[in-house]
């Protein structure tokens, strides 16, 4: 059960000599928001055959009272825009910036598709008013990107931005407190390959995220950044893929039943 | 001219990473180089100290004010970012008193930033400084070529957004940081820290009378021999490795008149830590 009263979180942890990090007690701040993204590659790209079916599940789940935040992921027109700015030499914060400006048009599809159903679209800057459109049955629609852009970091052996849509999916689950977060694929998940691809690859329902970095595999689902998020992450502790492209994942996922693959803490 | 592709059931734009998941090591690697454009790469940041200057209130504020002044008459082309100081501490610990989320501090204190800019503001206005919006720095070429001398904050819009840090609560991407990598987006290749110690010394010189300060540093040094206290973030050290424009970090003491002046002229004060290999 998440605690009702303020008081319910516990103690003070301030002391005459500053903070004792041992004693923090944090508060999850929204932590029945269910926080979802929708693919851009996998599920937006495909357009209207995989996308109207996930968001009538979505509309019905909504509906059956489940508070949930959608991030839309960026896609085909990222990888484009990312391609001609690694031509032209540009530091991984133009790409993060531009990588932002694809998310949001998805975000905004969406919007317009759900729109009769509470769709509203939100900026970063309007996170504080989610309680706002959760409370009035809203589905509230963002961009996945995080707002780092130009002050995202470039890492080693990439151009690419390390923080995009799965990340701020991450990174917006931990800030409300919420235990998962659920990224709607065009997969069933993690597999011991790109499936699309290799045939051969495996699916995975249920691995730890430092069972996935021992494997040290070429490519995996999501982000690289979540999994090192999930070491030190104090509330998030699973994400879970699913497929969207598969009737009834989205729902019961949405409804917290471990469908898809599940990556833990 | 790219082409629309499909016949996977998902549109395609044809590019590089067509189809590429860009979680792929080799994908990714496939698009580093080994440099980044600069896009504006002869102005200089100088980063002021909140805490080591603006805090020490007008006996430290007044004169580097005067001497900015001056360097500014001088056509220096350069951009302002201050930190907030010891404002920006009582933020965070009334916030993780409360229990409040990492990222909810990351949000709450560029608030004790601005308060600085606008002090700063206020000093130099009439010498044509502004408070620039961070994230306006394409602004930045309309500013210099009209003699406005533009003052940012340092701390990075990362906000609720903040990753989870490696220790503690406290947001790992402050003020040192932020500045550093709005200097390496932009391609300048020099930053000045504006302290209130003249530069990096091997222990913190405000607790040890024996401390020796370092004139020169390379970043290699730094990684293999971390000093037990860092005159700047540790988190600037972090990113600076795999950062392609930033060249010189100069870190001087701002309470010292004439020593940001020099730095601004190239010459050795302070502590200069450079990147190998540039």
């Amino acid at each position: 059960m998440n605690p009702t009263n303020l008081t319910d979180f516990g103690p003070s942890p301030i002391s005459a000599t500053g903070i004792d990090p041992q004693k923090y007690n944090p508060v999850a701040l929204m932590p029945d928001v269910r926080v979802c993204k929708i693919g851009g590659q996998s599920v937006l790209d495909r357009g209207r055959a995989a996308v109207f079916p996930i968001l009538d599940e979505i509309v019905a789940a909504r509906k059956a009272g489940t508070q949930m935040l959608l991030l839309a992921g960026g896609g085909t027109r990222a990888r484009h825009i990312y391609s001609i700015a690694t031509e032209l030499e540009l530091p991984t914060g133009v790409l993060a910036h531009l990588g932002g400006y694809v998310t949001m048009q998805n975000a905004r599809m969406l919007q317009m598709l759900l729109a009769k159903h509470g769709g509203v679209y939100i900026l970063p800057e309007d996170f504080e008013k989610l309680p706002l459109y959760i409370n009035m049955g809203c589905l509230p629609v963002m961009m996945g990107m995080p707002p780092f852009g130009y002050w995202e970091k470039k890492q080693e052996n990439s151009r690419i931005p390390p923080n995009r849509t799965d990340a701020g999916v991450f990174l917006s689950a931990e800030f409300l407190g919420a235990k998962r977060a659920i990224y709607i694929k065009d997969e069933d998940g993690l597999y011991t390959d790109d499936p699309k691809k290799n045939p051969k690859a495996i699916h995975i329902p249920k691995i730890t995220a430092d069972e996935l970095i021992e494997k040290d595999l070429p490519d995996v689902v999501v982000e690289r950044v979540c999994l090192e998020y999930l070491k030190t992450s104090k509330w998030v502790k699973e994400l879970q893929i699913v497929n969207g492209l598969k009737k009834g994942q989205v729902t019961a996922a949405l409804n917290g039943e471990d469908v898809g693959t599940i990556i833990t803490a | 001219m790219s082409n629309l592709t499909s016949g996977d059931g998902r549109n395609h734009i044809e590019s590089k990473l067509m189809r590429e998941s860009l979680q792929n090591r080799g994908v990714m690697q496939g698009t580093d180089g080994l440099k980044d454009r600069r896009i504006l790469p002869d102005i200089t940041l100088i980063s002021i100290g909140g805490q080591s200057i603006f805090d020490r209130g007008k006996s430290a504020i007044v004169p580097l004010a005067e001497e900015i002044a001056k360097l500014h008459k001088a056509k220096k082309p350069m951009v302002l970012a201050v930190g907030g100081g010891t404002r920006v501490r009582h933020t965070a610990s009334v916030a993780l008193d409360l229990g409040l989320p990492t990222g909810g501090v990351a949000q709450l204190v560029g608030a004790m930033e601005e308060l600085n800019a606008v002090l700063l503001n206020t000093l130099l206005a009439k010498h044509g400084s502004i408070t620039m919006p961070r994230d306006h720095f394409w602004d930045i070429p309309l500013y210099l070529n009209s003699g406005i001398l533009p003052i940012v904050i340092s701390v990075p819009p990362y906000h609720f957004w903040e990753p989870p840090p490696t220790e503690g609560q406290m947001p790992m991407h402050g003020s040192d940081f932020g500045i550093f990598q709005q200097a390496d987006v932009l391609g300048t290749s020099k930053i000045i820290y504006v302290k209130d110690v003249d530069g990096f010394y091997d222990k913190d010189p405000q607790k040890h009378d024996d401390a020796t300060l370092h004139k020169t540093l390379t970043l290699k040094e730094i990684n293999t021999n971390p000093p037990e206290s860092y005159v700047l973030d540790k988190a600037v050290f972090d990113a600076w490795n795999a950062a392609r424009n930033v060249k010189k970090i100069q870190i001087v003491n701002g309470l010292k008149a004439g020593q940001l002046t020099d730095a601004l002229n190239g010459k050795d004060v302070g502590t200069i830590i450079t990147k190998e290999n540039s």
